[in-house]
């Protein structure tokens, strides 16, 4: 049995911020992803990272903006926090070494962005994930910290009401072991590859989040899952906000600029929820293209300027769409992007387990509430990333030690045994696939009742089937065929719980949008879903949001 | 408009065609030899090699193994053999590949041992990588400004080239045949990288950087840019190691055989405009060298005695020193 103080899964940009905290203040700490660090999905992240640095702008803009853009849901002492945190953390990572783009006079380049009342995305180019995780990984090995390469998270082993470590398997020969420590940090992203269109990597399955909630860890606002307007048609790659921050342009079929009758005042630049209904209700109406896609256009800012700041996006466009963005408008629709739900944390990243803490995507503080801001995901995995790895290397200094049982260890096995030894099952991907189908038809920007009984239906089939699933592969080396099946597991009760917040909430209030009540109710919904696991299915309760000063508004952009 | 429209449509309406898979099959721990395992698909010619490979997996074979992630050619995982080119599957489309071979033959990435099929063993790469001190190294006496970024102009960002986009891929590395040759060559992509951190102005450390990588493998490149050819980000490495070269005998002049061998080279070149064999040597090897050549160097010279004269200046020298001059000055007005 391996020991460590603190264990971290996930090697995103969070999971690494918050190994690099907890090494920092003298734990002994392991690092633990399904990938390499440098593949994780932070790196695919592409805008940049909110920080109020300009002479003109402020913090206290930027929290406004982020109460607003979170439809009032986002706990305001942690907007508060988080948007203070902005400048010291993009100059640190600065610091570390992040190459980001600059102005003439050699400070930081700033873009606009979605939802934000001045332009205070820093960026590098169009690959801002990427500065920030190289930034990051080169700068973690100045540190001492173990890391476990493409191994798989099992279990969170939670006894004596504290977290005491976790199982894991090492993907190079399905090894499983077991890892003692005296806290664990929830680092693992998100888990959009629950729904086939969807900016995310096929990784995002949701291991940690899933993993945790069966631990009993208590998940927040599932179901509030943004849909990011502009995502390449047919291959769901990401065309980042910032193409519109650099004064890209929606048109539809009839090429009308149509973003002036959804947000008269800053038009493209509304909030991500805004213009993916925008866009939806275009094609709804007939006004989108065949195939129910609309226009970007980047053409009016010249081949320079695209080449330079949206270098990926122009290789992107051409090489999966096949055309060019200099000469020609990107086909775009929206696609599932970002889970603003997931591990239910506080400012410091604890959960309701002691010993147990989450960060990045994979948790929620609330800080996004029912809207989640463009550049504010990469500021969040480092503001909490380094928080959660703060708390858990304190909390580490005084916890006992921490005991794995050979139990724990024995009922992984005989998990993976009861996979390879079905004969008759089914196959993950068949059950990743009709999941996918029902989340994009059911679950998707608008939301309708029957819809979502009708989701919550199939989904609880797929969960009855899924215990039916076989491994055919019975290799030991490399194993995807197994991987696969434990991240189907995973995404299909995470599905339940986003469907079950979804039926519950009947109000709209940023992402969530329910057909029947297309109105946000703050005397009834000014209030966070809690998902804890039941036998029967997620059990829902609720929790306060806090205020500081913005009292809720009518938002309007 | 109407021309992305049209290409769109061509992609709705594009006719599918068969691709033939040869996919490479191996598990060391079963044993047995490495086979091809034959595979077709009906695909529009424009779709990624990896979305054929996941297709088999989902529909035909579940025992494929590959490393895969972002679909979107910033994750760097699924890098392999695409028709004998180190590609990323998944922004190599199968169309051209099938119209140019008949089908497509995946291997896994070269110069790293195969786990199982297309899956590789990436530590010695990422070795390589890491003994970059691929890290801002400070000065002590010199830190970072407190509370605010450091300057750097858009000229400084410029140095960097392309070397951020990097994915790590591996492709470089797959495709050098100096990796193959020589275990103490970095590769492509860890020289790229040191490039980086040369010419970052926050680095304090660019001195040291050069004068070890000038021992440890700098002059094994051979210069055939197999790896530019294959980056799919076109961080274009070998022209990052000959800046790299440059950088180095600038600061440290001809220390090594290979700087030397470029300066003699670059000077037998200014005075006659061709190669005075001898002199090189010489320049390059210095006497004991030349010595240590002379049984080479004697069965030269029974083909070809006059290898011990230097050779008369070529007709049109005088062009030849203006293109010298020229370079002179755009450096010096650079500087």
């Amino acid at each position: 049995m391996l020991q460590h103080d603190v264990v971290v899964v996930g090697a995103g940009l969070a999971g690494q911020r918050a190994a690099l905290a907890a090494a920092k203040a003298g734990r002994d700490v392991a690092l633990v992803s399904k990938l390499h660090p440098l593949r994780s999905h932070s790196g695919a992240a592409q805008g940049g990272i909110n920080a109020a640095i300009g002479k003109e702008d402020s913090v206290e803009t930027h929290i406004y903006d982020t109460v607003k853009g979170s439809d009032y849901l986002g706990d305001q002492d942690a907007i508060e926090f988080f948007c203070q945190q902005a400048g010291p953390t993009v100059i640190e990572m600065e610091h570390f070494g992040t190459i980001f783009s600059r102005g003439e006079d050699g400070s930081l380049a700033r873009r606009a962005f979605g939802g934000a009342g001045f332009p205070r995305t820093i960026y590098a180019a169009d690959r801002t994930g990427l500065a920030l995780l190289q930034g990051i990984y080169e700068h973690l090995a100045t540190e001492t910290i173990r890391m476990y390469d493409e191994w798989f998270l099992l279990s969170i082993i939670v006894r004596d009401g504290r977290a005491q470590g976790i199982t894991l398997f090492d993907r190079k020969t399905s090894k499983i072991e077991g890892i003692a420590a005296k806290a664990v940090i929830i680092a693992t992203g998100p888990f959009g590859r629950m729904y086939g269109r969807t900016t995310n990597a096929h990784s995002c399955t949701g291991d940690g989040v899933a993993v945790a909630y069966r631990a009993g860890a208590n998940l927040k606002d599932m179901e509030f899952v943004q849909f990011h307007p502009t995502a390449l048609l047919e291959s769901s790659i990401l065309i980042t906000e910032g193409a519109r921050g650099e004064g890209g342009i929606l048109k539809n079929a009839q090429g009308e600029r149509f973003m002036t009758r959804y947000a008269p005042h800053v038009l493209d630049l509304a909030s991500r929820d805004v213009v993916s209904r925008a866009i939806v209700t275009e094609v709804k109406e007939g006004r989108g293209f065949p195939g129910g896609y609309v226009h970007l256009e980047l053409m009016h800012l010249g081949k320079e300027k695209i080449e330079s700041r949206l270098q990926e996006i122009c290789d992107f466009s051409r090489t999966y769409a096949g055309i060019d963005p200099v000469t020609q408008p990107i086909p775009v629709s929206p696609a599932q992007h970002y889970m603003m739900g997931g591990i239910g944390t506080n400012m410091m990243g604890e959960t309701n387990i002691p010993g147990l803490y989450a960060a990045g995507e994979a948790a929620c503080v609330s800080l996004h509430g029912a809207n989640r801001l463009g550049g504010n995901s990469l500021l969040e995995t480092l503001v909490f990333g380094k928080q959660a790895g703060l708390a858990a290397a304190e909390y580490a200094t005084k916890a006992g030690d921490a005991m794995l049982q050979p139990g724990d260890l024995d009922r992984e096995a005989a998990r993976f045994q009861a996979l390879w030894n079905r004969k008759d099952g089914e196959s993950p991907w068949a059950i990743r696939a009709e999941l996918q189908q029902t989340m994009d038809k059911l679950v998707g920007i608008f939301r309708a009742p029957e819809e979502l009984f009708d989701a919550l239906r199939a989904v609880r089939r797929l969960q009855e089937r899924y215990r039916n699933v076989r491994v055919q592969d019975q290799s030991t080396t490399y194993n995807i065929d197994l991987s696969d099946a434990l991240e189907v597991g995973n995404l299909v009760d995470l599905a339940e719980v986003i469907v079950v917040g979804a039926i519950a909430r009947t109000e709209s209030r940023g992402a969530h949008t329910r057909v029947d009540f297309p109105t946000r109710d703050d005397q009834n919904w000014m209030k966070h879903t809690i998902a804890r696991r039941t036998p029967g299915g997620p059990e829902l309760s609720y929790a306060p949001v806090a205020f500081t000063r913005f009292e809720p508004k009518e938002r309007v952009y | 408009m109407a021309a992305a429209e049209e290409k769109l449509t061509k992609f709705t309406e594009e006719s599918l065609v068969t691709v033939p898979f040869d996919v490479y099959r191996y598990d060391p721990a079963k044993g047995g030899e490495p086979r091809y395992q034959r595979y077709e698909l009906r695909l529009a010619p424009h779709t990624p090699v990896l979305t054929g490979l996941l297709r088999i997996r989902d529909e035909i074979d579940p025992t494929l193994t590959l490393r895969y992630s972002c679909r979107s050619a910033i994750c760097g995982s699924c890098a392999m053999l695409v028709n004998s080119k180190s590609r990323l599957a998944c922004r190599t489309p199968v169309g051209p590949e099938v119209q140019a071979h008949g089908r497509i033959v995946i291997d896994p990435m070269r110069n790293q041992p195969i786990l199982r099929d297309l899956v590789v063993d990436q530590q010695p790469f990422w070795t390589r990588y890491e003994q970059m001190e691929p890290h801002l190294i400070l000065d002590p006496s010199k830190p970072m400004p407190a509370d605010t970024p450091t300057r750097m102009s858009p000229a400084q960002v410029e140095r960097f080239r392309d070397t951020p986009r990097c994915i790590a891929c591996g492709a470089c590395y797959s495709a050098c045949p100096a990796v193959e040759a020589d275990p103490g060559f970095p590769g492509p992509m860890a020289l790229a990288k040191l490039y980086r951190f040369v010419v970052d102005p926050r680095d304090s450390a660019t001195q040291g950087r050069l004068k070890k990588i000038q021992t440890s493998g700098l002059w094994l490149c051979l210069r055939c840019h197999l790896c530019t050819e294959a980056c799919p980000k076109d961080v274009r490495p070998s022209e990052r190691i000959r800046d790299l070269k440059e950088l180095a005998v600038q600061a440290q002049g001809g220390t090594e055989l290979g700087s030397r061998h470029a300066i003699g080279f670059l000077n037998n070149i200014e005075e006659r405009g061709t190669l005075n064999e001898l002199k090189l040597v010489r320049q390059t090897a210095g006497v004991g060298g030349v010595l240590g050549a002379l049984p080479q160097g004697l069965r030269i010279w029974r083909k070809k005695p006059e290898i011990t004269k230097a050779p008369p200046p070529i007709e049109g020298i005088d062009q030849v020193k203006k293109i010298y001059q020229a370079l002179e000055d755009k450096k010096e007005g650079q500087e």
